[in-house]
């Protein structure tokens, strides 16, 4: 390769390069640096750092670029290299020989693990932006199995965004089911190794898993029965948000719509508001379990910020659920099929069709005293063989759960609705009282426990003005690559 | 051919020719002595082991267990459904890529279904809805489960009666007998919320009971609070009763002890 094809090939980088391949370059330097540094120090701070620094360098990554870092980084001639170097795209090979110049001179006698894995991790994501997911994949087992090796607690920041991507990929090329096998047998070495972090990131990654082939009921198993976490910290603050609403999908799908109101409307509240994806999601299926349930969500849920257009047709869905009309409610499932079916709601929606009727029902009682079911038939609009045999049964089945107060006669072919009683005569005010002062009760010893310090911490010494900079800042990376991702894959 | 997998098939023909002469009993000793061969092949679910064999063995694994479902519903043994099921279910979902699919999963799949309603086990139904593809939702089989489901949740209960006219599979119609079962009493206990008195004849009409007397049998049976009189059925009794007034001391006191609980912690 000489410099003549260079110069053809690629005119306008081979410009650019002097200004723009040292500045990335540099970037990763630095950060090797910090890794070494955390790795030498034992510091999980300083590896998350560098983990999220990388991401911020996406973008820039080029093939060049990350072959000299993996000159520079890793031991000459060490298997990890010659492995890693495999990977990457064949193209610009010519970039690379003027940086093995360069990184001869400075390449250390032995790199640190730690190091390693990150180059790994680095090889993963500059591939799965490339596209190159069977190369991906390759490098991210190869990865894996290295830090498989390695019980180090520095690692296991490393092995998590690992084991996120890795899952990323196969998720990319529609093929998630052939890793379910490694994700379980990697999910129980790092529970044995007490690796909280990576538990986590694998229990999230195998529910997301099973959901994907719709495997609620292998995913509610394993939940139930793997380790349980809560969030600690800031860190944990996004796995336990994904973990909030797999869970609460699961709920829905078990009609435990209590359960899963509450954790999908918690989800969504501790999502980051950078995740605006996640955070639609999380809306969709709050509205659904609500209507399901049987309230109405109030207008402000449909106007939130960057979320009117695509909680429209959720929107209309409640609308028809609201007033009850039945027709219109088919209209609105009929024209949003496609919607629900992308979002895989269709079922839930299916599920509505009750509440719609029960609405219908319950607005009827309340307009007319006396109502012969002929009419009542009528007005629910119901298409079928024998509307007014149906409109009898359906009413018997409100009466008896409660949802009206009424009386039929069947002779007469009618439904007498009672006198609305005095509510307050009844327990009803009670509860009521009892369900707002819970509520307000969870929510004080909610936040106290968040003012509480995570364990142990008193160890460690107070949070400087630097630190707490960079730990704002951290989230605010955190919260848009959690965006990024999830407009991705939504 | 490997002589294990002959001995499979030949036990295999005989298990079939007693399934169609209805001979229960030779029929589940021979699929006891035909589950125990099958534990021999690796190719199988949990190992899935690529053999040579391996798409004939699961093939016949998969017919067996099909066979051992419908052997069961004619036993009218639902745990045994259960189990049979659940052997089954992996043939379905694990090895879809490698068999051709069976003409028996619909069925089969729905059978299920109608199990889980029957058994008013509605969670799982739906989690058995979720893993069927918008194709299979098609299949009258399937179509047929989920439509009873949605009247049974309306409480449009004729329109679940007239299915059991229109079956997609003769296996299905013990389920349905089962379900119209569960159906008699919901509307029975509707009735009884719903309606002051009820003539006779209209009784008999609604709960599906063909004579006064299998009515009567009923009421006495099932829901002895009735009263029939001068050929009407009085649900007041069961109304009566229903009203009460008195105050819920104990959840009143669990709560306000829950309060005073919260409170001191807060201070």
């Amino acid at each position: 390769m000489t410099q003549d094809v260079e110069m053809k090939e690629q005119p306008a980088p081979s410009n650019s390069v002097p200004s723009n391949v040292p500045s990335t370059l540099h970037h990763l330097k630095e950060i090797a640096a910090i890794v070494e540094t955390g790795a030498y120090t034992k510091e999980v701070r300083r590896i998350n750092r560098a983990v999220r620094l990388t991401l911020a360098l996406r973008k820039k990554l080029k093939t060049s670029v990350v072959s000299s870092f993996l000159n520079y980084a890793l031991a000459s001639g060490s298997e990890a290299l010659i492995r890693l170097l495999s990977y990457l795209p064949k193209e610009d090979d010519h970039d690379m020989e003027v940086d093995t110049a360069i990184s001869a001179t400075h390449t250390p006698a032995k790199h640190s693990p730690e190091l390693e894995i990150y180059a790994y991790l680095l090889v993963l994501i500059f591939l799965i932006d490339q596209k190159k997911y069977p190369e991906a994949k390759a490098c991210g087992k190869a990865g894996i199995a290295r830090s498989r090796n390695m019980n180090k607690r520095t690692i296991d920041v490393l092995a998590s965004r690992l084991y996120h991507f890795y899952s990323y990929c196969y998720e990319m090329t529609g093929d998630l089911v052939e890793i379910r096998g490694d994700l379980l047998n990697l999910h129980r070495i790092v529970t044995l190794r007490r690796d909280e972090l990576g538990q986590e990131t694998l229990l999230n990654l195998l529910l997301r898993n099973y959901l994907h082939y719709n495997l609620y009921d292998q995913a509610e198993k394993l939940r139930s029965k793997a380790p349980r976490f809560e969030a600690h910290s800031n860190q944990q603050a996004i796995p336990f948000c994904r973990y909030l609403f797999y869970l609460g999908k699961i709920r829905t799908i078990q009609l435990e719509y209590t359960d899963a109101k509450d954790s999908l409307l918690q989800a969504a509240r501790k999502a980051p508001v950078g995740a605006l994806g996640f955070r639609v999601q999380c809306n969709k299926w709050a509205i659904i379990v609500r209507l399901l349930l049987g309230e109405i969500p109030e207008r402000t849920v449909f106007m939130q910020k960057g979320m009117k257009t695509v909680l429209r047709p959720y929107f209309e869905l409640t609308n028809a659920v609201r007033i009850g009309d039945l027709e219109l409610f088919r209209n609105v499932a009929d024209k949003f099929a496609s919607t629900f079916s992308a979002d895989r709601t269709h079922n839930l929606i299916v599920r509505l069709r009750h509440n719609v009727i029960r609405t219908g029902v319950r607005n009827i009682s309340i307009s007319y005293s006396r109502i012969s079911l002929v009419d009542v038939a009528h007005k629910l609009r119901l298409d079928s063989p024998n509307p007014v045999a149906d409109a009898e049964s359906i009413v018997a089945k409100a009466i008896r759960d409660g949802a009206i107060d009424a009386t039929l006669d069947h002779a007469n072919g009618w439904m007498v609705s009672k006198e609305t009683g005095d509510v307050y005569s009844t327990n009803e005010p009670q509860s009521a009282f009892n369900s707002r002062i819970a509520f307000c009760l969870n929510m004080h010893n909610e936040a106290v426990r968040a003012l509480r310090f995570p364990p142990n911490s008193h160890k460690k010494e107070k949070e400087s003005a630097e630190k707490r900079r960079e730990r704002q800042q951290q989230e605010q990376e955190l919260a848009k690559h959690i965006a990024e991702e999830d407009d991705d894959e939504f | 051919m490997d002589p294990k997998l002959t001995e499979v098939v030949q036990s295999f023909e005989r298990f079939k020719a007693a399934l169609v002469r209805n001979d229960l009993e030779t029929s589940n000793n021979l699929l006891s002595q035909l589950k125990v061969m099958l534990t021999g092949f690796r190719s199988l679910p949990p190992l899935l082991e690529e053999t040579p064999n391996s798409v004939q063995e699961l093939t016949i694994a998969r017919d067996i267990y099909e066979r051992a479902v419908v052997l069961s519903v004619k036993a009218e043994d639902q745990d045994a459904f259960e189990r049979d099921f659940f052997q089954l279910k992996p043939y379905y979902v694990d090895t879809a890529g490698r068999l051709p699919p069976s003409a028996q999963e619909y069925p089969i799949l729905g059978l299920n279904l109608l199990r889980l309603l029957v058994q008013n086990r509605i969670a799982e139904f739906h989690t058995e809805l979720e893993i069927l593809s918008p194709g299979a939702m098609e299949n009258l089989c399937i179509k047929h489960a989920v439509e009873l489901e949605q009247s049974f949740m309306e409480g449009a209960y004729n329109r679940v009666l007239s299915a059991r006219k229109t079956v997609p599979h003769e296996t299905y119609v013990y389920f349905m007998d089962l379900l119209a079962k569960t159906v008699r009493d919901e509307i029975a206990g509707c009735s009884e919320k719903a309606y002051d008195y009820l003539s006779l004849a209209d009784a008999k009409q609604m709960l599906m009971l063909s004579s006064d007397k299998e009515l009567s049998a009923y009421v006495t049976e099932e829901r002895p609070d009735w009263e029939i009189k001068n050929g009407v059925v009085y649900f007041q009794k069961a109304k009566e009763s229903a009203p009460c007034k008195e105050i819920p001391s104990m959840p009143l006191i669990n709560q306000t002890l829950s309060y005073a609980r919260e409170l001191e912690r807060i201070i």
